[in-house]
């Protein structure tokens, strides 16, 4: 309607062609593109030396399969992926013909910034000897997205635009989710015409492999966009599409219209939202080389070692198309292209809006390589201030303001940068195209993207660097904090222990260890009393560990009945509820062997208190106390009625009385739940009693003296249970040995008996015997090792 | 006359109340200046600022009791940013010991260390990976570059690099102005 | 070469010096009929303006230590004086216009970073400073040669400039009032708008006072840059819109006191300033909608300064107005970029 009007005025004013197209701005640059297009396609250069990039321009490397010295033929795969490929995007490499690895090293690349990465090195011989449907391919139709993922994973085919993404991961798994597919034949930049000559030679490969693909994510709509410069590829492409659901769509010739976003909203009038893929919205954009790629891999087998290549520029006589081989070296296509003069400047890889100068010459082709261009450098013109004349902002196809975004990026305020939308650049070069200033737009725009994501990097690694920190302090702290506690803990114990000592004389009993906390307040009292005590008789010249005993007792019959009967008084009060507590504990553990424990703490708790109210009875205090009834309570040990008024012949003959038990206990062999309780009972008693045996009461003195909880409880029956197992493999160790010692005795009289020695069987006797003599041995040692602990 | 100072003494007043009762409705808890200050510094936690890391230099800069140009790996910027916030004069950074921006991290040189584990209880973000007679390796992605290793290797086994540049992280440099041209 | 190169590597071959010719090249016409009607005043204070921007631009470029040779001829200066040169009277004394072109390219440029850094119109800030300074000698314009009978040759202006008199001639024959100021005297005297302006009728050349044809060249010259592509189309179209819409309304209120919109677009310093003044991209809006916005605003502030302002031509005061906004006009006026909501 209003198209041809517009036409008309842009004969006279050429930047109203900018309202022909429906994107914002576009440039209209000299095409050149005459200069190849009219050239036959060659036939393909097998050049002297190949070299293969083992990291593609996305994802990461793939490993190498072959090494150096092998022969190669063509199509066999030379690097892999080994890794899940929905995980980690690695492309496969394939040869491109046949010949000899040289090496395996790294190469320069064509890439901005010139750095080496590794490269497999091949030499062709020339003869091309090739291996037929190396991915094994049925002639089956594909029908689901996986199928075709698949194939084209493992024919190593990424997208040949430029971009170079991994078409098996931009592909989805879910049919039916891409309702239209659009095919890109735009190709919009100068020079190139690789794209042009493909769609004249091989539409109907381009079309098939639309086909399939469509068939396969099961798209109902096909729409393949030709810019209007491309009258022959138009008629090419028509023609193959008859009869089929492709749709060829001629478009303007605009800079630039073969950006993705771009013709999406040229074709479909769908404008893609920012930091959204096209699959998301259901539509897929891929190459016209791309699609050929597909159709090939698909139908023949044949992965992607080959593409069409422009060589063109203003430094070449005879610029030419050519499918070349992944992998040629640019100079060899630049010398098959007669250079004007001597090749002393970089060459370009793509087009001169979007190409990369390559630092050398002799880099290789890649899978997204479509043109070599040579243009003698002209002299730069200098950059000059921004006179913010607006003409980056009429010139760029994502509307975004190319001016403020220049003054924040020479400012290096990169995050106004950012909020200007930098990130929405395509990096088409529009805005450096038309700047009067000739200031290199996108040189800052790139180089404020590469800072942004450093920024954002670093951020992260602050943020993360800071958790780490904080958990580390918070660590610290913990284990200052526990070990305080330990530490803590520790002194009251032994505090408590040394405490411990002078009390147990009459005023206090052998029990003191078995009391809960409660008992604390009172041993501290009894500890002060003792304190002052023993300040008051520091002129007492007795000496040994009978003195405070003795200073105790003297110093108790110093000190006034009231006081005695009060400290008497307090005593009572904290074994009762001691033994409340036991008595609740014992309810409350299910433990059968705990259980029993208390009751035997519970019995030997009684046995003391009765002992003590003797000596309590056998003083002058003839105070009442709630002894008189823990002394009517039963006792079960007739060792009881030997009471004795020193505390160390009790021990003593508490002492004798374990050890008879022990004994028994060993006869016994069987160890059931009273034994263990009772010889734990009977240890403890004598570890009470002879403080020299170190650790095991005092760990068990720890735990019941530290905290009254149930997990100490818990503890203290754990520890009590692996000093009873401890006890039973000992008595296990001594039975075994009587029962030997029995059998030996027993084997003896019958051999004596019977005079006869059966030979094997006394042979393989003596072999049982002595290694039961070795088991024996090993058991006694480890046995020695336990009770050394 | 009389009616301009009753008038003047009457919004005096007003305002005063006013800006008391705003100064108890709208109080606001704790030191929110010292999280801001936080948030700007490197956390690097090297502890070059004299303070064990970097928040309790941010606690002792929001009580205005330190300078505000010690931080030495945030450099410039970041002595401005806190000289914004705390509205303290910006000073000069005593060094500019980090013109270099290049990132550096540390290496353990496997061949020297004896397994001392001396630098992993020095690492601020545990970033040292190893065990007593056993080898220790720096985890690269969570070194902050902070140096606190270094002097404490008894066999000084430890070097600071810079990171390799790859074609995955290398930057586009800035274009050349025209005044940098002319220099 | 060590450092990489970004692409694109190819250019549509605009740059600076080509945009400010083309300017220049676009301000001829009007210099021809300014001549022509005015005499060759204009010639003189051109080659005077010159020679002053030579000595400043070289004294600045040497004091900021800045290379002298792009920035000496990138012409941006000239398009300042060419500016400053159309607004003063054309025999106004040689000190005017070099102080004026001084002060312009001094403080309006120079003090603020040189080009593409200047946040005011360099030539509206040399005009004001004139304006405001020197009153009576900005004020006394030469008669056209329709109301004074003799056109003043070179040598007879040169002689008038330097030394304040011309032998042979009193300055009173020579020298009146603009139009503007004519309306403006006369509301004052209570002189009816429409009688001062049926007498200014009188002295017509083809339909249009002289100044009139001066502004016809300055739109002739300004369409051709719009084509060019020089300038926005929002400057002008934006600017002559708002000053005739505005103008419209008032003089349909009250046609004895303001004046009708042909005589508003055509008098005074209008269609140099909708062309070539406002249109300076340094110191307007860079966004699209941003440009209408400000030069709607200049032309608002153009009518209210001229109706009831103290000056009878308020372009300068206007712009420089206009100019203080601009950054939050390019602030609240940003595009919607591709793929975003808004």
């Amino acid at each position: 309607m209003l198209r041809p009007f517009i036409e008309q005025i842009a004969k006279i004013y050429p930047t109203a062609k900018r309202y022909l197209h429906v994107f914002h701005g576009g440039v209209f640059p000299k095409y050149n593109k005459e200069l190849s297009a009219n050239q036959p396609v060659r036939t393909q250069i097998i050049p002297n030396k190949l070299i293969l990039p083992l990291q593609q321009q996305v994802g990461l490397a793939a490993e190498v399969l072959v090494n150096v010295g092998d022969y190669v033929k063509k199509n066999q795969l030379l690097a892999k992926s080994s890794k899940d490929p929905k995980k980690a995007l690695i492309v496969p490499m394939h040869a491109p013909t046949s010949g000899v690895i040289e090496s395996i090293e790294p190469a320069i690349l064509a890439h901005p910034s010139g750095l080496l990465d590794m490269a497999i090195t091949l030499k062709p011989d020339g003869k091309n000897i090739t291996i037929e449907n190396v991915l094994n391919v049925s002639k089956q139709p594909i029908e689901t997205p996986d199928q075709l993922k698949d194939i084209l994973f493992h024919a190593g085919i990424i997208g040949m635009g430029g971009a170079g993404f991994p078409t098996y991961a931009k592909i989805p798994s879910r049919p039916g989710q891409i309702h239209t597919l659009l095919i890109n034949g735009a190709e919009c930049e100068p020079f190139i015409t690789c794209d042009d000559l493909l769609m004249q030679t091989q539409a109907d490969e381009i079309v098939q492999g639309a086909l399939i693909t469509a068939k396969a994510l099961g798209s109902s709509k096909i729409i393949c966009g030709i810019e209007s410069n491309k009258p022959t590829a138009i008629k090419a492409m028509t023609q193959a599409a008859i009869g089929t659901i492709v749709e060829i769509k001629t478009v303007e010739s605009v800079y630039p219209m073969g950006g993705q976003k771009q013709l999406t909203l040229e074709l479909t009038g769908i404008e893609m939202p920012h930091k959204t893929h096209a699959v998301d919205i259901g539509l897929l954009m891929m190459n016209v080389a791309t699609f050929t790629a597909i159709y090939r891999a698909v139908m023949f087998g044949e992965p992607l070692t080959a593409r069409m290549v422009t060589v063109s520029g203003l430094g070449f006589n005879k610029p030419f198309n050519s499918v070349a081989m992944i992998g040629t070296p640019f100079s060899e296509l630049a010398e098959a292209a007669e250079p004007k003069s001597k090749l002393d400047y970089p060459l370009v890889m793509g087009g001169p809006m979007m190409g990369v100068k390559v630092k050398d010459n002799g880099v290789p082709i890649t899978k997204t390589t479509n043109c070599v261009l040579a243009n003698p450098p002209e002299p730069v013109d200098m950059q000059m201030p921004c006179i913010r004349c607006g003409e980056c902002m009429d010139a760029c196809p994502v509307n975004l303001l190319p001016q403020q975004m220049y003054f924040h990026a020479q400012a290096h305020e990169f995050d106004k940068v950012e909020k200007l939308n930098v990130f929405d650049c395509i990096e088409c070069g529009c805005c450096s195209f038309v700047c009067p200033s000739h200031i290199p737009l996108v040189q800052y725009y790139r180089h404020s993207k590469s800072e942004l994501k450093e920024i954002h990097a670093e951020q992260k690694a602050v943020d993360l660097a800071k958790e780490r920190h904080e958990f580390r302090t918070a660590r610290i702290e913990r284990e200052k904090a526990e070990r305080e506690a330990r530490l803590k803990a520790k002194k009251e114990a032994v505090k408590k222990q040394s405490a411990a000592k002078p009390a147990d004389n009459p005023a206090n009993n052998a029990d003191t260890p078995k009391k809960k906390p409660a008992s604390s307040a009172a041993a501290a009292a009894a500890r002060a009393a003792a304190a002052r005590r023993a300040a008051k008789t520091n002129q007492d010249s007795a000496t040994g560990s009978t003195q405070t005993p003795e200073t105790s007792a003297s110093s108790e019959e110093k000190m006034p009945s009231a006081r005695l009967k009060a400290i008497e008084a307090a005593k009572q009060a904290t074994q009762q509820s001691a033994q409340q507590d036991l008595e609740q504990g014992s309810e409350k553990t299910t433990d059968p062997k705990v259980a029993a424990r208390n009751a035997a703490m519970l019995a030997a708790k009684k046995r003391a208190a009765a002992k003590k109210a003797e000596k309590v009875a056998e003083t002058e205090s003839d105070t009442s106390t709630p002894v008189d009834a823990v002394n009517a309570l039963d006792t079960e040990k007739p060792d009881q009625t030997t009471i004795k008024k020193d505390p160390k012949q009790a021990a003593k003959a508490a002492a004798m009385a374990a050890a008879k038990k022990r004994a028994q206990a060993k006869i016994e062999k069987k160890a059931n739940a009273e034994k263990p309780s009772e010889s734990v009972n009977t240890t403890n008693k004598t570890e009470d009693a002879s403080p020299s045996q170190p650790e095991p009461s005092q760990m068990v003195d720890l735990t019941q003296q530290t905290t009254e909880t149930d997990a100490s409880r818990k503890e203290a029956a754990r520890k009590a249970a692996k000093l009873a197992a401890k006890e039973a493999t000992k008595k296990r160790a001594d039975a075994a040995r009587v029962t030997k010692q029995q059998a030996e005795a027993e084997r003896a009289e019958t051999i004596e008996r019977t005079g006869q020695v059966d030979p094997v069987t006394d042979k393989r006797n003596k072999a049982v015997e002595a290694a039961r003599q070795r088991a024996a041995l090993r058991k006694t040692q480890k046995n020695q090792t336990n009770s050394d602990e | 006359m009389i009616e301009a100072i009753l008038i003047f003494l009457g919004l005096a007043i007003l305002f005063g109340l006013l800006l008391g009762y705003a100064s108890i409705r709208f109080k606001v808890e704790g030191n929110p200046m010292s999280e801001q200050i936080d948030k700007i510094l490197p956390q690097t936690q090297c502890g070059q600022c004299g303070f064990p890391g970097c928040k309790p230099y941010a606690d002792a800069l929001a009580e205005d009791k330190t300078e505000v140009n010690l931080c030495i790996p945030g450099g410039n910027e970041v002595m401005i940013q806190i000289s914004e916030i705390t509205g303290l004069e910006p000073k000069q950074m005593d060094e500019t010991a980090t013109e270099t921006k290049t990132k550096e991290t540390a290496y353990i040189n496997e061949d020297l260390c004896i397994g001392c584990v001396l630098c992993i209880k020095e690492c601020p973000v545990d970033a040292i990976l190893g065990a007593t007679k056993l080898m220790h390796t720096v985890i690269q992605q969570e070194c902050t570059g902070c140096e606190k290793c270094v002097p404490v290797c008894p066999v000084d086994c430890i070097e600071m690099l810079p990171q390799h540049v790859t074609p995955k992280n290398w930057k586009w440099p800035e274009p050349v102005t025209i005044k940098e041209a002319s220099k | 070469m060590s450092q990489p190169t970004s692409s694109p590597f190819a250019h549509n071959n605009q740059s600076v010096r080509k945009v400010m010719m083309q300017v220049q090249i676009a301000a001829l016409p009007a210099l021809l009929t300014h001549i022509y009607l005015f005499g060759f005043g204009i010639v003189v204070q051109w080659l005077l303006a010159i020679a002053t921007m030579l000595v400043v631009e070289y004294i600045m470029l040497k004091l900021r230590g800045r290379p002298i040779m792009p920035f000496m001829t990138d012409m941006s200066a000239l398009i300042t004086i060419t500016g400053l040169v159309f607004c003063i009277p054309p025999e106004a004394p040689w000190w005017i216009i070099v102080s004026g072109s001084a002060f312009a390219l001094v403080f309006g440029k120079h003090l603020y970073g040189g080009l593409g850094y200047n946040p005011f119109n360099p030539a509206m800030l040399g005009y004001a400073f004139l304006l405001i300074s020197f009153p009576v000698q900005m004020t006394t314009w030469t008669l056209p040669v329709d109301l004074s009978g003799h056109t003043l040759n070179f040598i007879e202006s040169a002689h008038y400039i330097f030394t304040g008199q011309i032998p042979g001639y009193s300055l009173d024959a020579l020298t009146g009032a603009t139009p503007l100021n004519e309306v403006r005297n006369g509301l004052s005297q209570g002189l009816n708008v429409t009688e001062t302006i049926t007498e200014q009728t009188k002295n017509q050349l083809f339909g249009l006072t002289s100044w009139g044809w001066v502004n016809v060249a300055f739109m002739i010259g300004g369409l051709w840059m719009i084509y060019s592509r020089v300038i926005s189309w929002q400057f002008p179209i934006g600017f002559l819109g708002a000053l005739a819409l505005i103008s419209f309304i008032f003089h349909q209120y009250d046609p004895s006191v303001y004046p009708p919109t042909s005589f508003m677009l055509f008098t005074g310093g209008t269609m140099l300033a909708a062309f070539f003044i406002i249109t300076d991209p340094v110191t307007a809006s860079t966004t699209p909608k941003g440009k209408l916005i400000y030069a709607c605003g200049i032309g608002v502030l153009v009518y209210v300064i001229r109706q009831w302002g103290a000056f009878p031509d308020g372009i300068a005061f206007a712009i420089i107005l206009m100019n203080i906004a601009v950054p939050l006009i390019d602030q609240y006026t940003q595009p919607r970029v591709f793929g975003h909501q808004r």
